[in-house]
């Protein structure tokens, strides 16, 4: 062993070190994630061929003395031997060669790989965990879904507290104001898609209209005014929406946060946009968990 | 044996040029041919939209928003579904860019609407905390050039066949005679808005009754019909 020989082993050993040490300290999961042990596997190889470099190539260069057969080429008086191409490389370059022609006239026209291809499994597998994992998901996980899901889509609109921006979006920490049951009342609406079909204008008007537009404003506390019997055929008695027959009017349950995302809606405050097929159903739930959190 | 190669430089440049052009042929002309057409029922944008993308195009939106929503769940979920070539068929220029300081806007005419975007253009940091997004309130006194966005779609009709409809001729008769149908789109936008501090509502509309049509109200019509 030389001098040179030592200092390429010292560098190798080093680098072999300093990999492990990295490895272990920042805590990188190689044996499960691929990309690691490829990286790692490479960090490795490197060193491993450093070391073997040094140890045939340098002791090779200072005792070897040039022999071997010349080549007619003659530069100036600058010859060089004939070297027969390596086998290795010889078969590598064929290897390559098939490779590539299988690839070209094969491989890419019959078995393309497709960018778009591979983003569809990827998701597919996504949604497909993403429900069996939270198939069913406790309220606690539901509502932490629910906050990250609102505060990409929903805040912009709705604010980050959910208070709709001083009058911007619809408010969350209450249910409707009286001047939005009003607007309602009188000019009727047909955009939810619900089972019941529309809202027809005018079934109440004047005081009746008023009182039962500040008792849905005001939480829909208690029991309805009596006026609210019209309401009730449709909304139930409670003016919880008859099971998700027509809205309810107390609180943004499942059904009214799911016939919203489906269907957009315009209102008197501005308009929501659809964000149909946006969600999978259990982000729905989840929306709909945080935002009846919100009231509270 | 292969020396004879070696000592040709002009054949063997050839070689490699035919070589990667064989490459390039079958892995990407069929693929291009296929998706520089454009989708189906893509329809060119109106009159109106089209000024609004000369705003976008002015006030040089593209510096920090791009649009172009790439095939990954991240963004998929984010933006919308990826977006594909055909789609922008009809864009001279397209406007992908490559810089996101703020989000994409390929899609945002699917999940923002009208009132939003006049609160938002008019101080993005009242609507989004913390936003370093410019307000751009000369778009309220600024009047959209909607007869240089008429001359630009004949120009395209005439010269790539961009299916413009027949009433789109070449001739001052002819741009009068389209005028009322951008005015009338306009309105509808106007219909949606609120109306800011810097412009009511009423004032909005009166422009537009006297020919004017503000930048903001063509930008968020060009905003709206990115979907
Ligand atoms: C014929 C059945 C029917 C009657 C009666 C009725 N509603 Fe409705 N109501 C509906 C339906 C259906 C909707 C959903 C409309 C839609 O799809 O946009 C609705 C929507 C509403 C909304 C809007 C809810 C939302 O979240 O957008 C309010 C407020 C409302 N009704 C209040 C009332 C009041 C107050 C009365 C009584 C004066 C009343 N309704 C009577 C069927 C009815
Ligand atoms: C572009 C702005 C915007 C975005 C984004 C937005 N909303 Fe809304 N939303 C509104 C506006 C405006 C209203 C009030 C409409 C009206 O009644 O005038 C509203 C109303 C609602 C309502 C009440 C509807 C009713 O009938 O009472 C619900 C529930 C709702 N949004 C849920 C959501 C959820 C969940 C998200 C996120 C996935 C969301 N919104 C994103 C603007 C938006
Ligand atoms: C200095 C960089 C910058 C410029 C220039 C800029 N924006 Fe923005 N934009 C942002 C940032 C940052 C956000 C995210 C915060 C927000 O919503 O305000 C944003 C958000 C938006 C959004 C909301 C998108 C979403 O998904 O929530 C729209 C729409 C928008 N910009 C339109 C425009 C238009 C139109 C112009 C040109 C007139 C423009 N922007 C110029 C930085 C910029």
């Amino acid at each position: 062993m030389n001098s040179i020989q030592i200092k390429a082993l010292g560098f190798a050993a080093i680098l072999i070190i300093a990999t492990i040490v990295v490895v272990t300290k920042m805590n990188i999961d190689v044996i499960h994630d691929s990309v690691n042990a490829i990286t790692i596997g490479g960090a490795i190889a490197i060193a491993t061929l450093t070391a073997a470099v040094a140890f045939k190539y340098i002791g090779q260069m200072k005792t070897d003395t040039a022999s071997g057969e010349l080549s007619e080429d003659n530069w100036d008086g600058i010859g060089e031997y004939k070297n027969e191409l390596p086998s290795g490389w010889a078969y590598t370059f064929l290897a390559v060669f098939l490779w590539s022609m299988w690839y070209g006239l094969i491989g890419y026209p019959v078995w393309s790989y497709s960018q778009i291809g591979e983003y569809n499994e990827e998701v597919k597998a996504y949604q497909k965990k993403f429900e069996e994992v939270h198939k069913n998901a406790d309220k606690e996980t539901l509502q932490q879904m629910g906050e990250s899901i609102f505060l990409v889509q929903c805040a912009p609109c709705h604010g980050n507290t959910g208070d709709g921006l001083s009058g911007k979006a619809q408010d969350f920490t209450k249910r409707m104001t009286k001047a939005q049951v009003l607007a309602v009342i009188k000019n009727g609406q047909n955009q939810l898609g619900y089972p019941m079909g529309a809202m027809p204008p005018g079934m109440a008007s004047g005081e009746a209209a008023e009182k039962v537009a500040e008792w849905i404003a005001n939480g829909a506390k208690g029991t309805p005014p009596a006026e609210f019997a019209v309401c009730a055929s449709c909304h139930g008695a409670d003016g919880k929406g008859n099971n998700g027959m027509a809205p309810n009017l107390t609180t943004y349950d499942l059904p009214l946060v799911q016939h919203v995302l489906e269907h957009g809606k315009k209102g008197i405050i501005g308009t929501m946009p659809a964000f149909k097929g946006r969600f999978t159903p259990v982000q729905e739930k989840a929306l709909a968990t945080y935002i009846q959190s919100l009231a509270n | 044996m292969f020396h004879w190669l070696e000592k040709n430089p002009f054949f063997f440049v050839s070689g490699v040029a035919l070589v990667i052009s064989f490459a390039g042929l079958i892995e990407i002309v069929p693929n291009f041919a296929e998706a520089a057409r454009p989708i189906a029922d893509l329809k060119p944008r109106t009159v109106l939209q089209l000024a609004g993308k000369e705003v976008y195009m002015k006030d040089n939106c593209i510096a920090c928003h791009s649009q172009l929503i790439r095939p990954f769940k991240a963004e998929t979920d984010r933006y919308g579904e990826y977006s594909l070539s055909g789609e922008y068929a009809y864009d001279r220029p397209f406007l992908w860019g490559s810089k996101r300081t703020g989000p994409d806007l390929h899609r945002v005419g699917r999940y923002r609407t009208t009132d939003w975007h006049e609160n938002h253009m008019w101080n993005p940091p009242a609507i989004v905390p913390g936003s370093i997004m410019p307000a751009y309130r000369h778009m309220w006194k600024n009047t959209a050039d909607i007869e240089t966005a008429y001359a630009e779609a004949v120009t395209v009709k005439n010269a790539f066949h961009t299916p413009y409809g027949p009433e789109f001729k070449k001739g001052k008769d002819a741009w009068e005679k389209h005028k009322p149908k951008v005015l009338e789109d306009a309105k509808k936008i106007v219909a949606d808005m609120k109306g800011t501090e810097g412009m009511s509502k009423e004032e909005l509309m009166k422009q537009i009754d006297e020919g004017k049509v503000p930048e903001i109200v063509a930008l968020i019509a060009y905003l709206n019909s990115l979907k």
